[in-house]
């Protein structure tokens, strides 16, 4: 009987994760001639967060922003794909983060969308957690939201395509005078 | 005892425009960092990537607008496979060893060595068979020493 069941469930969640895949391989790219898209699938495995950092650090350095911002825009990655894999993905080690950087002119936009098998906590979204909140808390986190909206321009929870949880991050490009 | 390590793969797509190798280069560092590739290898491997997706991007898009390169990584049982994909509007395949003094004396183009540089940076590499016609260059690399 358990072996029915493991095998009913990793079906389940192949059919869940090939679905994904179809949905997600359906986004237009480079439907906007002065836009360039690049696609980065990840395990769902903490540390692997890095990978995406450092691709969007790539990108985000080429486009001519300055080190800090850089590095705000690797922390702020850091924390939406670390969420993704710990809530939205829950640790489970079948699904996959999905981070699209989006190069256009005068911005980067960063969007990370998980599988959605646990929905973001609303109240999480809201400004700035309380800081007795946190102490009271085990792991002390729930940061990582007021975080992302701290060193981002622009920052926005909608739901992914595939109805997974999706984080919109924009970065403006500030002309240099 | 040998460990047998779960796979674990990323995959990523970039437009195929030269530069964007740059950040391929970085996410497939970054990956091989991670499961354990030594760091000069990771400069083999940095290498060997970039000089893979310019080919793709020059060669097998013909540095067509609107077209993409695909590169996938695995890692399983300690090796890592990193695979670079193209439309194939240009077949290319094979690595001719170049006749470097030529190179060096001017007597022939210093390009065209990408494939042979490959070759020498990493643990295995080659041509496969792609079901949608395009180009797609394999290179693999151990994660451990070779005892």
């Amino acid at each position: 009987m358990r072996g029915v069941t493991e095998t009913l469930r990793s079906r389940l969640w192949q059919a869940h994760t090939a679905e994904w895949w179809r949905t997600m391989a359906n986004v237009s790219h480079d439907a906007d001639p002065v836009e360039r898209v690049v696609e980065l699938h990840l395990p769902s495995r903490l540390g692997y967060e890095k990978v995406a950092m450092d691709a969007a650090a790539s990108v985000a350095r080429r486009m001519g922003f300055s080190a800090d911002r850089v590095d705000a825009l690797r922390t702020a990655l850091a924390e939406a794909v670390t969420n993704a894999i710990e809530h939205g993905n829950a640790h489970n080690a079948d699904t996959r983060v999905l981070v699209i950087l989006t190069v256009r002119p005068s911005e980067l936009v960063v969007s990370v969308a998980d599988q959605g098998f646990k929905p973001i906590d609303k109240a999480q979204i809201a400004p700035a957690p309380s800081i007795e909140d946190s102490f009271s808390r085990a792991d002390k986190g729930g940061w990582g939201i007021w975080l992302i909206r701290e060193l981002m321009d622009e920052v926005e929870f909608t739901t992914a395509p595939t109805g997974g949880n999706q984080v919109r991050m924009v970065i403006h490009l500030e002309k240099q005078s | 005892m040998h460990k047998v390590s779960p796979p674990l793969s990323i995959k990523l797509s970039i437009p195929s425009e030269f530069g964007y190798e740059r950040v391929v280069r970085e996410a497939v560092a970054s990956f091989a960092r991670r499961v354990g590739v030594a760091s000069e290898r990771v400069e083999d491997l940095k290498t060997a990537v970039s000089e893979a997706c310019l080919n793709a991007i020059e060669h097998g898009n013909a540095q067509m607008p609107g077209t993409r390169v695909d590169v996938n990584c695995v890692w399983e049982n300690d090796v890592l496979m990193v695979r670079v994909l193209d439309h194939g509007l240009r077949r290319y395949a094979g690595h001719v060893a170049p006749c470097i003094a030529c190179k060096v004396h001017g007597e022939a183009p210093p390009r065209g060595m990408g494939l042979y540089l490959i070759a020498q940076l990493v643990d295995t590499c080659g041509f496969e068979s792609s079901p949608d016609g395009g180009n797609v260059l394999y290179m693999s690399m151990h994660t451990r020493a070779m005892a």
